[in-house]
């Protein structure tokens, strides 16, 4: 049997490609051949190639507030994710009684949609909201404030911050915990011995050994927050217009899949742009963790 | 076994009895949900099949379905379909494939007014059959600081203003609503009710001065309008939270709040402008295709669609408006009652200017409306009669390129 299972397969180098088939069968079909459709409608129009869809992307009226917001909000809360996770993942990894619990709870909004978390959200910050009702029986405030209105943008930026910062933090938090994991118990002794203590131990030795776990950390994180778009559309609606909403307007509400392509292409040349920035600048020197 | 193989071949034969018995078949661009079709299927030709004998097949379909289909029946010289139903957008494109319908008499009186929009090419194309609207919704709150002089029912733009703003003045808060979130409909209330108030036109006027005064007024009217309103899709809640004591939306948008509170709220037409009251008319007919296997059937099926009786059906169960005068007086009491006073009032409106939903061009056509908004209004910028132009010619170019007629009240 397994001889003939060996011959059908061919040699056993052959065997890694044919168990990795299906999942690149999967990508092709549904990862590759999109992305080359949304690349030919992004660039071609009746007439063959044409640049006019971007022309047109770059004299829309929101695409600088879309540029401008999606940008605004991917270097707030990014940091903000990673420096929160990377806080709670340290205090977790202490492994005190009861930070296995503390690791569940804090890992729940990954179980949540962005859409439902935005509505959640939503019903916190709405004029007759939570925090209206909250601040108003406290006698803070008179009157219910707008925190989602174009008159206060500052207060709509915050809440769409405060709310991806709860959403996301658990897929950079649960990434972390595991880079933290593989850190073998010996370097920090070692550091013990050598004479470290407290945050000269985190600082010399736990962060350079994560960097791996936070390259990929932030990698993932930044992509998705340059794609951000259901928690807006449910908070602010089109007071902070970003480039994937638009992209959605163009395809679903104007039905334009050309505009639509082009947005989609830009934003994936950004997040190609911020990958390699990472790799660049966050590589990990072997000799640094191989001593 | 013998008895079950029996059983069997009763059922099936009776089975094809009776889908012979299909007597007709009705297509449609409305009642698509399946609820909606479900609601007429069993509500509506269920008892239309018992009264007459003929029995009728509902086939929803999407437009781009509907069109190829009448175009297919219409080449090849005969046709399945016996009887149409569309939005008057569906069906004036197919005027050369359709019959006339002059001397069907309808179940009861559809106004000239509404029976006008379906002659073209020198004939009665369609038979109106339902309709729906944009409206106002008021709550009787406010109606305490309703300036002297104004009539709910015949409401003008600058009365309108001053009401937001003496609400405004004794409560301290915006309580004027217009839905302008990603999913709104306010493209509809830009097109089909500011522009035809103040230019006379949804599209020829873009940027006219005339133009230039609305949106002026348009950001002065803002002050009082709750800052909420960019992230409302829909103004149900708003007035059920009373966030907003005067609204405008769509029919079915507004619907909810007055279904849970019948006695809070009163429905009203939209206000007038300086060149009169704009409106839009979303209207479906009946139509029957030159190709059609049944005409008198299909006659028949249009005579008791448009009687009173259905008509209130269809407003129960599809929420669609009566075309059919008498159905207005027949609706029972409750919030279809109060929203068909508001319907009828606006479409009776003796400054009327009837506007269609344009048809055949992209969608773009909404967003060039909402960007206008959004710069002027909701971002409060300057009104830039340049911007204006280069909107109004970016509109033009969609009709133009798409060959697509001006929608009423712009083409004729």
């Amino acid at each position: 049997m397994n001889e003939r299972l060996r011959k059908l397969l061919g040699t056993d180098t052959l065997l890694p490609y044919w168990l990795l088939l299906p999942t690149l069968i999967f990508i092709g079909i549904f990862f590759l051949m999109p992305l080359f459709k949304a690349i030919g409608l992004a660039f071609h129009g009746d007439a063959g190639f044409t640049l006019d869809y971007f022309k047109k992307m770059v004299s829309d009226v929101r695409f600088f507030d879309a540029l401008k917001f999606t940008f605004l909000y991917t270097i707030t809360i990014v940091p903000l994710n990673v420096i929160t996770a990377l806080a709670m993942a340290l205090v977790i990894n202490t492994g005190f009684r009861g930070s296995r619990f503390l690791l569940y709870i804090y890992a729940l909004p990954l179980g949540i949609s962005d859409l439902a978390a935005g509505l959640i959200w939503l019903s916190i910050f709405t004029h007759r909201g939570f925090l209206n009702s909250a601040l108003y029986s406290l006698g803070i405030i008179e009157h219910p404030i707008h925190y989602l209105s174009y008159q206060h943008i500052n207060y709509t930026f915050l809440s769409v911050v405060a709310a991806e910062h709860w959403r996301a933090t658990a897929i950079v938090l649960v990434n972390l915990v595991a880079g933290l994991q593989m850190i073998s118990k010996d370097y920090l002794e070692a550091a013990e011995v050598l004479g470290a203590r407290g945050w000269k131990k985190i600082w010399y030795v736990t962060l350079p050994l994560l960097k791996p776990s936070l390259q990929a950390a932030l990698i993932i994180r930044t992509i998705f927050a340059l794609q951000t778009f259901a928690v807006v559309l449910a908070l602010a609606g089109q007071i902070t217009p970003v480039l994937a909403g638009e992209a959605y307007f163009w395809q679903f509400l104007y039905r334009d899949s050309h505009i639509a392509s082009a947005y989609a292409v830009l934003l994936m040349a950004i997040s190609i742009a911020m990958t390699w920035v990472y790799l660049r600048y966050l590589r990990s020197r072997t000799e640094v963790i191989r001593g | 076994m013998k008895r079950l193989i029996l059983v069997s071949a009763l059922s099936i034969l009776a089975f094809g009895v009776l889908a012979s018995a299909a007597d007709i078949t009705w297509m449609s661009t409305q009642f698509t949900p399946i609820a909606e079709g479900e609601f007429v299927r069993n509500q509506i030709l269920a008892p239309f099949a018992e009264e007459t004998g003929i029995s009728v097949d509902l086939l929803n379909v999407e437009y781009a379905e509907f069109a190829s289909r009448i175009e297919a029946e219409y080449q090849a010289g005969a046709g399945e379909v016996a009887v149409l139903c569309g939005l008057h957008g569906d069906l004036a494109p197919f005027a050369y494939a359709l019959a006339d319908v002059s001397d069907i008499t309808p179940g009861g009186t559809i106004s000239p007014t509404l029976m006008s929009k379906g002659r073209m090419a020198g004939k009665q194309v369609y038979i109106p059959l339902m309709q729906a609207t944009y409206l106002m919704v008021i709550n009787k709150k406010a109606l305490d600081y309703l300036p002297e002089g104004a009539d709910i029912w015949a409401l003008t733009y600058d009365d309108l203003l001053q009401w937001a703003k003496n609400i405004y003045e004794a409560t301290g808060e915006q309580k004027l609503g217009i839905p302008a979130g990603p999913k709104s409909l306010l493209h509809r209330f830009i097109h089909g009710y500011l522009y035809p108030s103040f230019t006379g036109y949804q599209v020829l006027a873009f940027d006219s001065a005339a133009a230039v005064d609305m949106w002026n007024y348009m950001q002065e009217l803002w002050q009082y309008v709750n800052p909420a309103a960019p992230t409302w899709d829909a103004m149900d809640t708003p007035l059920l939270s009373e966030e907003v004591w005067i609204a405008w939306d769509h029919t079915a948008r507004v619907k909810e709040a007055i279904v849970q509170r019948p006695d809070d709220f009163i429905a009203i037409p939209s206000p007038a402008g300086p060149a009169g009251r704009g409106f839009i008319s979303v209207l479906a007919g009946l139509a029957i295709p030159e190709t059609s296997p049944n005409p008198e059937a299909a006659a028949k099926l249009i005579h008791y669609l448009t009687t009173p009786e259905v008509q209130v059906k269809i407003l129960q169960g599809v929420g669609f408006f009566p075309a059919v005068a008498e159905a207005a007086g027949a609706v029972p009491a409750g919030a279809l009652q109060i929203l068909a006073k508001g319907v009828s009032a606006q479409a009776a409106s003796p400054d009327a200017i009837v506007c269609f939903i344009p048809g055949g061009i992209p969608d773009e056509y909404k967003k060039i409306y909402k960007d206008t908004f959004y710069k002027f209004v909701i971002q409060g910028q300057p009104v830039d009669p340049e911007f204006l132009r280069t909107q109004a010619t970016r509109l033009r170019q969609l009709y133009i390129e798409a060959g697509a007629p001006y929608p009423a009240p712009d083409g004729k």
